[in-house]
């Protein structure tokens, strides 16, 4: 039967070369020009695997030094990842200077309110901090798509399939670490190796999935953004159209209010 | 494990969920800008609100009633419940179709009025609420129609309202259409 942890040494060396595979396409597909945060964010974890090979190759280093370099790695690594998440948004949302100047600061307002909630669980306890904070900035950056996604279906504004396939990527990564940390370690603290490897089962399906996304991504992807209006004509309309909304619903409540009396 | 901690995990079950449904392709694909405000010019349905309430009056059910014929006025109610429904189907799409001109709006506009975007949110939250309501309500015949009598005579008032606005949605449009000097008086050519 295979061990846990030949499992999970096994899942390394598939992520290692999915990163790689991911690298070569983004190259490939000049992505890192695009998006080169997302390239700083590859590089990053390519350099992160590095690492972290030559740590556990080192089984002399005392279990703190460990801990604060494994730490570092990743604080660098999440901080990367929430600057590649700034990047699709800005992507995404910007092109409509209107929407993005209301967006940004619903996004900044969840981020920021999630990772406060998160920190105030941590009761100053400083190893508790840094390890929640890392955990609210996940869960930080997953509202942040979801709240720009939704943004985006409201306002019927394109997101291309890379875009999507980053945003999912993301996501579904941040989301299944907060699980995974929240719960499953301590809940289940004995099997901390299978959990560990579903982790990183978890990265493997966000490589897949940005590798589809990268291996399928033509220029054409890249949407035509619709001329602006004057912001007068915006203010005037839009007030009218809301008028007219008002009068509409009231209709309905008025329907609503008669109908209980009747 | 602590509540807050259960609150946090439950977060991030909803925000999986809240990105599969944002992922979903959108049911109608949307109107591009012209056909929008093309749409604004057409005629309301909500302004034949005082007709359809005529036609509900119950005065006809309850003479047949009175007439002794049950069926036939059964009949008659089943025929009213379909016409109010489909007066709130019309009702629906007139309210999709201005938050569609007001969407398209937004996205060719260089700043977005906060409170006005809020408040469109909240009034097509509580417009679809309010309908579905409303439409589960006439399915199950829960309530007669006579609630909608006392509607009539606030109809007409109703009515005068969204037309003057209207009117002047339309003046608004037509003026931001004319050509008029400098090349971002006109954008996106409507």
């Amino acid at each position: 039967m295979v061990e846990p942890l030949q499992l999970q040494t096994a899942a390394w060396a598939l992520t290692t070369a999915l990163e790689l595979s991911l690298f070569v396409q983004v190259l490939r597909r000049k992505l890192g020009r695009l998006y080169p945060f997302f390239f700083a964010y590859l590089l990053s974890i390519l350099l992160q695997s590095a690492g972290s090979a030559v740590l556990y190759g080192h089984s002399e280093i005392d279990k703190l030094t460990f801990w604060k370099i494994a730490w570092g790695m990743q604080g660098m690594v999440v901080l990367i990842r929430a600057l590649t998440l700034v990047e699709l948004n800005r992507k995404v949302l910007s092109p409509y200077v209107g929407i993005w100047a209301l967006a940004r600061g619903l996004l900044l307002g969840v981020a920021a309110a999630v990772i406060a909630y998160d920190l105030l669980l941590s009761k100053g306890d400083w190893q508790w901090l840094i390890m929640n904070g890392v955990r609210g900035l996940e869960l930080a950056m997953a509202a942040v798509i979801v709240t720009m996604l939704l943004f985006a279906r409201y306002y019927r504004i394109p997101v291309s399939p890379f875009q999507r396939a980053l945003a999912v990527g993301l996501c579904l990564y941040s989301t299944f670490y907060v699980v995974n940390y929240s719960i499953l370690e301590k809940v289940l603290r004995q099997y901390a190796v299978l959990w560990n490897f579903l982790g990183l089962f978890a990265f493997i399906a966000s490589l897949l999935v940005w590798i589809g996304a990268a291996g399928r991504y033509t220029a054409v992807e890249e949407v035509a953004v619709p001329e602006t209006i004057p912001a007068e004509v915006y203010g005037r309309i839009s007030s009218e159209v809301n008028a007219r909304l008002v009068l509409l619903n009231r209709q309905l409540i008025q329907i609503l209010r008669l109908e209980n009396r009747g | 494990m602590s509540l807050p901690v259960i609150l946090l995990v439950l977060f991030a079950i909803l925000l999986v969920g809240l990105l599969s449904w944002a992922l979903r392709p959108p049911a109608r694909s949307p109107r591009p800008p012209l056909d929008a405000f093309e749409a604004l010019r057409q005629s309301r349905h909500s302004s034949r609100m005082s007709h359809i309430l005529q036609a509900l009056q119950p005065q006809d059910a309850e003479y047949l009633r009175s007439a002794g014929q049950p069926s036939l006025m059964q009949t008659l109610r089943r025929q009213r419940r379909v016409i109010a429904l489909n007066y709130l189907q019309h009702l629906q799409e007139e309210f999709e179709m201005l938050l569609e001109i007001s969407r398209a709006l937004a996205v060719m506009s260089p700043e977005l009025i906060a409170m006005e975007e809020m408040e469109r949110w909240k009034l097509s939250l509580a417009f679809a609420a309010n309908c579905a309501f409303l439409k589960w309500k006439l399915r199950l015949g829960l309530q007669p129609f006579s609630g909608f009598t006392l509607l009539s005579n606030i109809a007409a008032s109703f009515a005068r309202r969204l037309e003057a606005a209207t009117t002047r949605i339309a003046e608004s449009t037509v003026r931001s259409a004319e050509p008029s000097g400098p090349s971002h008086d006109n954008p996106g050519g409507f």
